[in-house]
């Protein structure tokens, strides 16, 4: 894939660029819209990312706002509790997403969580449309398991954009290499022992074993994430870092 | 529509137990300020608006003048008002029209340090006594908020008064001429003293100050104490609002650290002002030969 090809809202996607699929299904991911016959339009500004493979087309934008959609792991704050859920703020100034006071590992009736306004909890997006509100669990459904879900105690969230969050998620290929570009976590994690979550709604939760090295874990987020370092300069700031602590 | 989510309980709890042990999230001294950039307008027949910036913080000011007939009971001064809005670009729970606590102790606080502290010489305004005068006024839009905004308020506004030009004019007997900018090089205002506020936010029952807070910060003190004043150590106000008490001798301790800033945020204002007009002056016009300015006598008069 030579320079991704960059759209602003409402442009059709020359044909050419379209995946040959194999069944004759093309999936079409975040950003883009389907109208019958054969037209396929953007709705957001984003460069246009092709997967020949799985034949998917989807847009990848920077964009500050985050939008729940099922599936997505996200760190979320309890505003108030009521009888049967707790209302979570997953971004400011939107609606509250609903967590349900059993949706936890090893609840039942009488023995409740115990979270209290301005708690953070580590979530998965179960229910997310536009005219309904979102709901959020704090374990599996199917499994009945926390797979790590759950309070999130101690420790220091910082914010980031959506979208590094996203690259943040992304893991390594086979070769090792980042798939998405961001090294700090890995590198850091070779000499300083923490723990950390991260939200696609744009929160990093870190927990290490002193302010010091958590404040300095949240600076070379910040950096990697508004400096627009590539692998190599998180590299350098890391060693840095490191070295100033 | 919620209100801003408050921090939540591990940032609170993080952001004081880093304070405790001398540390800030930005790796700043507890008393250290951003870096502020002070930027005016490139355009050379503009004067008086100026852009600011301390971190992520951004307020922008534009001073300007028309002529009108002064107030009844005070003829002999011109009108001077301060007008500060917060901007929906800083959050959604911000409206237009409709401001909230924030913004209203905001806009007194600036009132306070700049207004009733003479800074301008509402004197000088006047153009015929009872008849004609100039009404200054200054708007400030902020634009993005991570604290300290009243700082940068302030320091957005005193930069553009002394950046401001007002139009010359003459007075023969009962007939006024004001010329316009390309008649006559406009005249500077007359300002007695630069005034600069210093918010400093306190934690731990008034044991660790702060100062320069950023969003996070600010939401997580105590209280805070604003204190106003000029690079002679004149003190024109002292506010605080509420917040956790805070013994007498913490006070005097803040007001003469905010001396110091105050003589920092001073000496950006007047290093940002003379490069200013050393560019403006690029041309290698000589601003005394054009200015239609005598050599004033800057004493107030006697009596």
């Amino acid at each position: 894939m030579a320079a991704a090809m960059v759209l602003l809202p409402g442009e059709n996607i020359p044909t050419d660029k379209l995946p040959k699929p194999k069944k004759g299904k093309l999936t079409l991911g975040p950003g883009l819209q389907h109208t019958p016959p054969s037209t396929i339009s953007a709705t957001t500004a984003g460069s246009l990312q092709v997967d020949h493979r799985k034949a998917a087309l989807w847009l990848e934008h920077a964009g500050g706002r985050y939008q729940p959609s099922v599936g997505d792991l996200v760190i979320a704050q309890i505003h108030h509790s009521s009888v049967e859920t707790f209302s979570c703020a997953l971004t400011p100034h939107t609606s509250f997403a609903i967590l349900g006071q059993l949706a936890f590992e090893g609840v039942s009736k009488k023995t409740r969580p115990q979270l209290k306004a301005g708690d953070v909890v580590y979530a998965r997006v179960s229910k997310a449309s536009k005219w309904e509100d979102v709901e959020i669990e704090c374990f599996n459904s199917a499994t009945g398991k926390a797979e790590g879900m759950g309070q999130l105690k101690g420790g220091m969230v910082f914010d980031v954009r959506p979208a590094f969050a996203r690259r943040l998620m992304m893991g390594t290929d086979k070769e090792g290499v980042s798939k998405g570009g961001v090294v700090v976590l890995e590198e850091v994690g070779g000499k300083v022992k923490f723990e950390v979550a991260v939200g696609r709604n744009g929160k990093v939760w870190v927990d290490s074993g002193s302010v010091r090295e958590t404040v300095m874990i949240g600076h070379l987020l910040r950096g990697a994430d508004e400096g627009g370092w590539d692998v190599e300069g998180q590299r350098k700031a890391v060693k840095k870092a490191l070295r100033d602590v | 529509m919620p209100h801003a989510t408050r921090p939540s309980t591990n940032e609170s709890a993080f952001v004081l137990s880093a304070l405790r042990e001398n540390l800030r999230l930005d790796s700043r001294a507890l008393d250290q300020y951003r870096p502020i950039s002070l930027k005016f307008s490139s355009d050379p027949d503009v004067y008086g608006q100026t852009d600011v910036r301390m971190g992520k913080t951004r307020v922008i000011c534009n001073v300007s003048c028309e002529v009108i007939t002064p107030y009844s009971d005070r003829k002999f001064d011109g009108v001077f008002n301060i007008n500060c809005e917060l901007s929906p670009l800083i959050g959604a729970g911000v409206e237009i029209g409709r401001p909230d606590q924030a913004e209203l102790l905001l806009s007194r606080l600036l009132e306070k340090s700049i207004r009733r502290s003479n800074a301008l010489d509402t004197e000088s305004l006047c153009i015929i006594a009872g008849q004609k005068c100039f009404h200054v006024r200054a708007d400030l839009h902020v634009l993005d908020h991570d604290g300290s905004i009243l700082d940068a308020c302030c320091l957005a506004l005193v930069a553009a008064l002394q950046h401001f030009r007002r139009p010359d004019y003459e007075v023969h007997g009962e007939q006024v001429t004001v010329f316009d900018v390309r008649e006559r090089e406009p005249v500077k205002l007359t300002l007695q003293h630069q005034p600069f506020c210093v918010t400093t936010s306190y934690y731990d029952a008034g044991t660790i100050m702060v100062q320069d807070a950023t969003l996070l910060e600010e939401q997580c003190r105590e209280g805070e104490i604003v204190v106003s004043m000029n690079r002679h150590g004149e003190v024109c106000q002292i506010a605080k609002y509420g917040g956790v008490p805070v013994d007498a001798l913490s006070v005097l301790s803040v007001v003469k650290q905010s001396w110091e800033k105050v003589k920092m945020m001073d000496s950006v204002v007047r290093e940002a002002l003379s490069k200013d007009e050393r560019e403006r002056d690029k041309g290698g016009r000589m601003k005394a030969e054009l200015s239609a300015e005598n050599e004033r006598v800057m004493e107030r008069p006697v009596g």
